[in-house]
């Protein structure tokens, strides 16, 4: 089993009284595709602005190869893409493109592909505002798999993405992630999730309710799970949250 | 080649590009351009008049100048634009990021906030100087009809306003940045400028301290530079309040960091600046940039006054509303602080209007001391040759001889002609036309 390349120690933040991570802790290792498995409200968006920097959290300690976080690291090493977004909304797809791999330090050279990939040609003229939700997230899709950095944050990347498009979506995450990256997906449609990680975080209320594989998490001894032979991830998720 | 630009020149491209596809600037521009062409057709129109066009009787040709006739009226248009549409322009540029979720990313890039805010002020900055070129065109146009130009003057009178464009500038992106809605940003950036004019209008009425804080709000600054006078401490307090405004958009927009920890670290520096602030106030040193030296008295005069080492102490028994007051203090006791190392006036009156004060016996009185132990003069004239013949008195020296250097102002009979095709036709023909291309080309 490889060094796990983040490690997240009893992370915890809260909005007032409101308490969206307690005691968060998991690990991502190089290489994997990890999916964070939620309900909406679960705290998978607040976790993953307190790994980006975006958000302070309140106590925990996140460590990146085994040395605690700093902000020099983590712009260097981390990237998230949040989720309903819509940057530059006056600009068009194709200099936001070239906006991301230019600013963030990511080639050039790689644009055609992620725009052939996701099937962004026929929106590069466009600006980013007048795009559908669909066409947006896969536009910023693109923004964050040309950024250069190692891991790879995503919010929720097949909401508002149609059946076909969240397949070749999916499908091009993994092409990415074989390639070397680390992906980190907040995935709140758990089919998709099971369809393209390799392993998971089950969030709920702001708890990690286990972390695994689909056959690490099947072992687990619940009543669901013991009435099914092969357990689905839906099933799982219900029987540990 | 056009990607391997470093991180910062694509800051300023996208604040650039994002500034060209802002509705809020082109209005500006378009909006400048009319706005300074009144007050410019205005202005040389009445220069014109009383400089004998149209059968008018000439004026008297000390009166004449640019600086007050045309320069001042035209660039307050500026004025008016900094305080009313500028903000607006500096809030998109500073709240759009927040706004459409553009912040979170570009908060990934290792880029320190110094350069991120430096980017937008700079592109800001450009912005300012485009809506500013009406002034520009003003200034060409009064040199085709012949009219005079003093150059160290006019460029005192541009000073003062890109200090003033600055610190509407710093206000509104502070403010952009602290707030959750550009409205919220909006309403802020506006209440803190009407604060300014009630400052003044309380330090008109109440005079003291009031009058001193009033001294450093944009209006009084520009007022001043308005007059060709640059003062040491005016341009570093201006100074000290663009960096701190600045310096609080960029914390504000340090979003991962706790919010407890910004607010501190803006505290901190609202205490840095007030203290750098404070002690400018103590800076006396100022630069007379006008051709007709209104800020000054004569050379001979200051001469003679410089080589006075004893503190000048005077106190006068009027209310602040009363205008022999506005007077001694505008065209005398102002000039004397320039030249005399140490100038001390004190106010006295128990009213603000004097209205029911006329009948008292002192009211009205100046006194004046040379030095602790100097024997007091009272002086109740307030004009300039009185003031002085008294101080000369008091120190025992003569009055100098003034020598021939008089400034013998620049008449100019010549009405504004194609002014109005140029500020009410051709300019917002070009701004319209040029937004058209722009929005045309970057989609």
């Amino acid at each position: 089993m490889p060094e796990p390349m983040v490690v997240v120690d009893r992370l915890t933040k809260a909005y007032g009284r409101l308490t969206a991570l307690a005691d968060v802790s998991l690990s991502i290792r190089a290489g994997e595709v990890l999916g964070l498995i939620g309900p909406n409200g679960a705290g998978k968006t607040t976790l993953f602005e307190c790994l980006a920097g975006v958000l302070p959290y309140d106590a925990g300690e996140i460590l990146l190869d085994g040395a605690p976080l700093t902000g020099e690291a983590r712009t260097s090493r981390i990237f998230y893409m949040p989720d309903g977004i819509a940057p530059w909304p006056s600009q068009t797809l194709q200099w936001a493109l070239e906006y991301a791999a230019g600013f963030f330090g990511g080639s050039p050279a790689a644009i055609p592909g992620v725009v052939r990939r996701l099937d962004l040609g026929p929106l590069l003229g466009s600006r980013i505002g007048t795009l559908s939700k669909g066409q947006r997230k896969r536009a910023l899709l693109a923004i964050g798999l040309l950024t250069p950095h190692p891991l790879l944050l995503c919010d929720e990347p097949f909401d508002g993405l149609d059946l076909r498009q969240t397949r070749e979506v999916g499908a091009a995450l993994r092409e990415h992630a074989a390639a070397g990256r680390t992906l980190f997906l907040s995935i709140h449609q758990i089919p998709d999730a099971a369809r393209v990680c390799d392993r998971f975080v089950l969030l709920s209320a702001g708890r990690v309710c286990a972390e695994g594989t689909l056959e690490e998490l099947a072992r687990k001894d619940t009543k669901e799970t013991k009435d099914s032979k092969e357990p689905t991830l839906e099933e799982i998720f219900l029987a540990l949250t | 080649m056009r990607l391997r630009k470093g991180p910062f020149l694509w800051l300023i491209e996208k604040e650039w590009r994002e500034l060209l596809s802002s509705r809020a600037w082109w209005v500006l521009l378009a909006v400048s351009g009319p706005l300074i062409g009144v007050s410019f057709i205005s202005a040389v129109r009445t220069y014109a008049e009383l400089s004998g066009y149209g059968g008018t009787t000439e004026g008297v040709g000390e009166a004449f100048s640019p600086l007050v006739g045309v320069w001042a009226p035209t660039f307050s248009a500026s004025e008016l634009a900094a305080a009313f549409l500028l903000p607006f322009v500096a809030i998109r540029v500073v709240a759009g990021d927040r706004q459409s979720g553009a912040l979170k990313l570009e908060l990934q890039q290792p880029l320190s906030v110094v350069w991120r805010i430096g980017a937008k002020t700079l592109v800001l900055g450009a912005a300012w100087i485009a809506a500013s070129a009406p002034a520009a065109i003003a200034v060409l146009l009064w040199r085709s009809y012949g009219g005079a130009v003093y150059p160290p003057e006019l460029a005192a009178v541009v000073v003062g306003h890109l200090l003033n464009a600055g610190l509407t500038i710093a206000l509104a992106s502070a403010a952009a940045s602290l707030t959750d809605h550009p409205s919220t940003a909006a309403i802020v950036t506006l209440s803190v400028t009407v604060g300014t004019w009630i400052v003044n209008f309380i330090a008109a009425v109440q005079g003291g301290v009031w009058e001193r804080i009033a001294g450093y709000t944009p209006t009084a600054i520009v007022a001043e530079f308005q007059h060709g006078l640059v003062r040491l401490d005016v341009v570093l307090i201006a100074l000290a309040l663009i960096a701190l405004g600045l310096a609080i958009a960029a914390i504000g927009m340090h979003i991962g960091v706790a919010a407890r920890v910004r607010a501190s670290e803006s505290i901190v520096l609202g205490a840095l600046a007030a203290a750098v602030v404070f002690a400018c106030t103590f800076l006396t040193p100022s630069w007379d940039f006008s051709e007709n030296r209104m800020n000054s008295f004569h050379r001979s005069d200051e001469a003679v006054l410089r080589q006075i080492r004893q503190p000048l102490r005077i106190e006068a028994h009027l209310a602040a509303e009363d205008p022999r007051r506005v007077d001694l203090e505008q065209k005398v006791f102002s000039k004397l602080r320039r030249v005399m190392p140490r100038v001390d006036v004190r106010y006295v009156a128990a009213t603000t209007t004097g209205l029911f004060e006329q009948a008292s016996a002192h009211y009205g009185e100046v006194w004046y001391r040379l030095g602790d132990n100097g024997v007091p003069s009272m002086n109740r004239i307030t004009t300039v040759e009185s003031v002085l013949e008294t101080i000369y008195g008091l120190a025992g020296v003569e009055p100098p001889i003034e020598s021939g250097d008089i400034f013998r102002g620049h008449p100019l009979a010549v009405p504004p002609r194609r002014a109005a095709a140029v500020f009410y036709g051709i300019w917002p023909a070009v701004v319209i036309a040029g937004a058209v291309f722009i929005w045309r080309r970057q989609s």
